[in-house]
């Protein structure tokens, strides 16, 4: 997920110009000079004057000494790069947490969370003798402590929480 | 004295102890696991605080937290590896006492100077917030605007990265504290259509993502820790006494800055363990034996991020200016419970600000004893598998951000959101920190700026024409330029040795 300073740099951008004028539009109070505008255009103005510098690549040198300072500190086995694929894996933890938002409703809590943790668990390089025991009981007791304990309305759905 | 018969009637309840236990019971399981921050350990607690008194959460979150960076220090310790990002400073140090067969002395100086540190700290609280809320009590919309701002400047300031990546980031939290009616105008802003985003971002679901989630997507794309081999260990306090007495410059000095560090919102035990381990090298008589295993950096850096973390409630208590991460939970804690923060806190509620300080000195006495029992089953808790622990975490981000915000789904889609910026951001050099301060004080300095501007009928002038509001001001600009002005003489210094 390195990405260049100009690409980082020029979504800031955007994203300020884009909070500017949308600020801008917005309807004032009546009878008052200032209201909802003000507050987004200042910022998405800032934002716009931060997006450039950092495209240009202004600020660069306090970030090269702070990163040798932390490779100075770090045992140099954990520095090694991985392969790349393993940066993609990253996005399995949210995408797991939209599955949720989608499923736990009808499957219910416990398969949700089950399917859930085995996925991750795997993802981790567990071997099956410990992620599928974690994905039955972990959930079980998630369940017992927000359920009966916090009293949150997990969803039942198709396996309900037994007691 | 009154009162302070009240607080220990606060404190000294059932639930409250149980808490007290619990959560230092947590916090250092959580703290020691390596790849866990404090941070994270205290945004999965805020669910459970919902159903607990407003002491019992508070001492939550305080012990859990005191906990949390102490036992940071135990897999830095004995596996090089910092069990929170406020040990990293000397883990190295930490290490090579290990290897020199020194393991106990080690450990102990993390345990026994943590403990100190953490009193020292809440000592600073309990004396400076006081003052300051006098102080305060006087403050208008422009004074507060001012102090928001100097906040987040100095979040900027102490972000170990590009200042401006900090401050863009900064202003991005204020963008999304954007989102939603809670406004001047009270109308719909940013929402895009969606009713889920009327209400605004909620903090604790974006607290989650950034801190707990984008750990868990981090630690996917971090080789495994290496295993932890049991060990026997000695007298962990033995000795502790004679280094106590040996290094007292030391100690005092790295409490200062612990606590000044700690007071600076924004800036926390990260950040103090780091200047405390430089400034320990710096004043030592014997800098050249630092990092083969000399106690005195790590006496000074312990001490250093524990103390730091009772001072960065000042602001947090008397302004709703997070002195750290942890605080910038910590605030929406206490909202929730009705401890509003302001400097009327300590007038109102004095007994509930006592019973705080009560509940800090109990924590860091609790601290040694618990942290000598968790050092001893160290190789127990540290070698569990990254592969158990994780995906359980992913679950309680899910589940707590759910609760969190009334039982809605959309929490749980916020905290997936805030998981993905916050691990692109901190790949990029971009500081999460200072976003989370940007979202927590977004709605504030927005009132306090239009407000002022609304009393002074759009004029820019008592901004800076009242007395304490300029010299907020000028302190406010100093900070933005601060970086310009370390590099002009950073590249003058190069100059003048390239020229000699």
């Amino acid at each position: 997920m390195q990405l260049s300073d100009r690409l980082t740099g020029g979504v800031i951008a955007t994203l300020g110009s884009l909070a500017f004028f949308y600020g801008s539009k917005l309807p004032p109070v009546p009878g008052q000079q200032v209201g909802p505008a003000a507050f987004p255009m200042v910022v998405g103005a800032g934002l716009v004057i931060c997006g450039a510098l950092i495209i240009f690549g202004i600020g660069r040198h306090f970030e090269e000494v702070a990163e040798a300072d932390v490779a100075s500190h770090t045992a140099p086995e954990l520095l090694e790069p991985l392969p790349a694929w393993k940066n993609w894996l990253a996005l399995l933890p949210p995408a797991l947490l939209v599955f949720y938002a989608l499923a736990s409703e009808r499957l219910g809590f416990l398969p949700t969370t089950a399917i859930m943790i085995a996925a991750a668990s795997f993802a981790f390089g567990a071997r099956a003798k410990l992620a599928i025991p974690l994905a039955i009981i972990a959930p079980f007791f998630i369940n017992l402590i927000f359920l009966k304990l916090l009293r949150v309305p997990l969803p039942g759905g198709l396996l309900p929480f037994p007691w | 004295m009154n009162t302070v018969i009240q607080a220990f009637g606060l404190v000294f309840q059932p639930d409250v102890m149980i808490a007290i236990f619990a959560s230092a019971v947590y916090g250092l399981t959580v703290g020691s696991l390596p790849g866990l921050s404090a941070t994270m350990a205290t945004a999965l607690l805020v669910p459970v605080t919902f159903y607990l008194s407003p002491i019992a959460a508070v001492a939550t979150i305080i012990t859990a937290s005191a906990m949390a960076i102490f036992s940071g220090d135990i897999p830095g310790c004995l596996l090089r590896i910092p069990g929170t990002p406020a040990s990293a400073a000397y883990t190295d140090e930490a290490y090579a006492m290990t290897r020199k067969g020194q393991a106990e002395t080690a450990l102990g100086i993390c345990l026994w100077f943590s403990a100190l540190g953490g009193i020292a700290g809440t000592l600073s609280l309990m004396l400076i917030a006081p003052l300051l809320a006098e102080m305060a009590l006087s403050f208008s919309t422009y004074e507060n605007f001012w102090l928001a701002m100097l906040g987040l400047m100095c979040a900027t300031l102490v972000a170990r990265s590009s200042p401006i990546k900090a401050i863009a980031a900064m202003l991005l939290g204020l963008l999304i504290a954007c989102v939603g009616i809670d406004n001047p105008g009270g109308v719909a802003r940013f929402t895009l259509g969606s009713t889920d985003l009327l209400g605004g971002i909620e903090v604790i679901p974006a607290l989650v993502g950034v801190f707990a989630l984008a750990e868990v997507m981090r630690s996917l794309t971090e080789r495994e820790p290496p295993k932890l081999e049991h060990r026997r260990l000695g007298g962990i306090l033995k000795g502790q006494w004679e280094l106590t007495k040996k290094y007292p410059k030391q100690q005092a000095r790295g409490n200062i800055i612990g606590i000044i560090i700690g007071v600076l919102p924004g800036a926390g035990a990260d950040m103090a363990a780091w200047v405390s381990y430089a400034m320990a090298k710096r004043f030592s008589k014997t800098p050249e034996k630092f990092g083969t295993g000399h106690p005195e950096g790590l006496i000074e850096a312990g001490a250093s991020n524990n103390a730091s973390l009772a001072s960065g409630w000042v602001p947090a208590l008397l302004f709703g200016i997070p002195g750290d991460t942890i605080t910038a939970i910590a605030i929406g804690v206490l909202y929730m419970k009705g401890l509003n923060p302001g400097p009327t806190l300590f007038t109102e509620q004095a007994s509930s600000m006592y019973a705080l300080y009560i509940i800090f000195i109990l924590g860091n006495i609790i601290m040694i004893p618990l942290g000598i029992i968790m050092i001893r089953l160290a190789s127990r808790v540290v070698g569990a598998p990254r592969s158990a622990v994780m995906p359980v975490i992913m679950i309680f981000c899910a589940v707590g951000a759910f609760a969190t915000a009334g039982n809605n789904l959309f929490a749980v889609y916020c905290v997936a959101a805030f998981g993905l910026i916050g691990f692109v951001m901190e790949k990029n050099g971009y500081p999460v920190a200072a976003m989370v301060l940007g979202i927590v004080m977004g709605t504030m300095v927005e009132q306090s700026f239009v407000t002022s501007l609304i009393k002074s009928d759009g004029s820019m002038l008592p901004f800076f024409s009242r007395p304490v509001a300029s010299v907020l001001a000028a302190m406010t600009f100093a900070a933005l330029l601060w970086p310009v002005f370390s590099w002009s003489m950073q590249k003058l210094r190069a100059r003048r040795v390239a020229a000699a």
